[in-house]
């Protein structure tokens, strides 16, 4: 990638998440200055935040040392807008499948945050749609069919991702054999949730996973089971066929 | 004045709007800066089509559920704070759980209890600020080691040939392994919903390479989220 450009992304990366979190606090601020509902001290926020801030301030670092070598620069848009697991990661993986790109290559990074930018326009202005239709949409979106079947969101999306991660691309190369590095992690999951419970820590799961599939990778690419193939040649080979 | 009405308010509307309208434009130099880069590097006016059509169409689907979180979480912390936390930062599961735990972090049994008291008013402010704080580790730690990050996956993908292309393109599989067990681990109708969706895809994939239609492509995630989504209704009825 070009340095200037890569310099310019962090740059506007970094003052886009700045202005995002001004508006976080800002928000808040001019609210409690309005209507004079300062909290008494920071003590009371922390008191009242505490239990919350145990909670997702381990899962919020894991999923970005987890989630950002994925994303690529995208993951300054992502981070900002949230909804990374069930919107953003599913649409750059199905871009990058889509594409045939990958991440850690300027077209694979491109393509991530065309996707997250795209996505994140959609969301919200069907967010908006949903405010202003909120009174007539209610008995809809409160249905019992619709609130089982919003329930099952994950199962379906990982479900129909399986095909996107299960794929031999690896930028410009093929990779024979990859998906055999999905066996280990999967059962190591498996087990380890079975012994202490993995729910609401999947981001130090897919951290764990990701030192295991380099590992495994890396045996496998050593004992010639996974083979890297450069694209041009495998498909001028599959012609050959 | 109540909680509600605090949280309600015009003054709110207005300066979430506001926040809204950065989110909109941000995306929008985000998605010009990227498109007119990926033309300057080669790739083709159809892959960055199918980026965005592809993108747009599957976000459809996850986002109606998203506004289906935004009806019960504005029943407890009012529309626009809502809003505004499931277009920035949040997500459904987080707000929930984040207007809960600060509920019950000022004492009150639940959200529902805080907002309806005399005192809940008072609290706005701290709802407010202890919600948005508790979400932006994510962010801080991005601002500080994101380019790390960032350049150290490209730097070893360039410093290490096809080992270096190998090792990052098995880092995003991490995804799958550890989601899709603990799905599975929930039961029956999880599994059944799991397996609907990757049948669905399979079909979805066969009929592309049947037909030739490459434009299904973009409507697969789509298809196949609608319709596990709604297998659940019938897997719960069979195995629930």
């Amino acid at each position: 990638m070009d340095k200037k450009y890569e310099k310019s992304l962090h740059i506007v990366g970094r003052l886009g998440l700045l202005i995002g979190i001004s508006f976080m606090l800002g928000i808040p601020a001019i609210t409690c200055a309005s209507f004079d509902v300062w909290p008494a001290s920071v003590g009371e926020v922390l008191t009242v935040g505490g239990s919350l801030l145990l909670v997702f301030l381990p899962t919020a670092l894991a999923e970005v040392v987890s989630y950002t070598p994925v994303l690529g620069s995208s993951a300054y848009i992502t981070f900002l807008t949230g909804n990374v697991l069930n919107l953003k990661l599913p649409c750059v993986i199905n871009s990058h499948s889509l594409t045939g790109t990958t991440q850690g290559t300027d077209e694979g990074d491109t393509i991530a945050s065309i996707s997250v930018a795209a996505s994140t326009i959609t969301t919200t202005v069907i967010i908006i749609i949903g405010v202003l239709l909120l009174v007539p949409l209610e008995p809809i979106l409160t249905s019992p069919v619709v609130s089982t079947a919003a329930g099952y969101l994950l199962p379906s999306l990982f479900g129909g991702m399986v095909l996107s991660f299960a794929n031999e691309n690896c930028g410009e190369y093929i990779a024979k054999g990859k998906n055999l590095v999905m066996i280990l992690p999967i059962i190591l999951v498996f087990i380890v949730n079975a012994i202490y419970p993995l729910s609401g820590k999947e981001g130090f799961a897919v951290l764990g996973c990701m030192v295991v599939n380099v590992l495994v990778a890396w045996v496998l690419y050593k004992k010639g089971i996974i083979k890297m193939i450069p694209k041009e040649k495998a498909s001028k080979e599959e012609k050959a066929e | 004045m109540k909680f509600l009405e605090i949280m309600n308010s015009p003054l709110l509307f207005i300066l979430v709007e506001l926040g809204i309208l950065y989110v909109l434009l941000f995306c929008g130099v985000t998605l010009f800066r990227s498109y007119r880069h990926g033309v300057e590097i080669g790739l083709t006016k159809q892959q960055l089509k199918t980026a965005i059509t592809s993108s747009v169409i599957y976000s459809i689907v996850p986002s109606i559920s998203i506004v289906v979180g935004l009806v019960s979480l504005s029943t407890a912390i009012g529309i626009p704070w809502a809003q505004f936390r499931l277009s920035v930062v949040g997500a459904v599961t987080y707000e929930l759980m984040a207007a809960e735990m600060a509920a019950t972090g000022a004492g009150y049994e639940s959200m529902a209890e805080l907002a309806a008291s005399a005192e809940g008013a008072s609290l706005a402010g701290t709802v407010m600020f202890v919600m948005s704080i508790g979400i932006l580790a994510g962010c801080i730690a991005l601002l500080l080691f994101g380019p790390r990050i960032i350049e150290g996956v490209s730097g070893l993908r360039s410093k290490h040939g096809e080992w270096g292309a190998l090792m990052t393109g098995v880092l995003s599989m991490a995804i799958i392994e550890a989601f899709l067990p603990m799905q599975l681990v929930k039961g029956p109708v999880f599994i059944a919903v799991v397996a609907t969706s990757i049948g669905v895809t399979l079909l979805q994939v066969l009929l592309v390479k049947v037909t030739g239609w490459k434009w299904w492509n973009n409507f697969i995630m789509a298809v196949t989220l609608l319709v596990g989504m709604g297998s659940s209704l019938l897997w719960l009825q069979l195995l629930g």
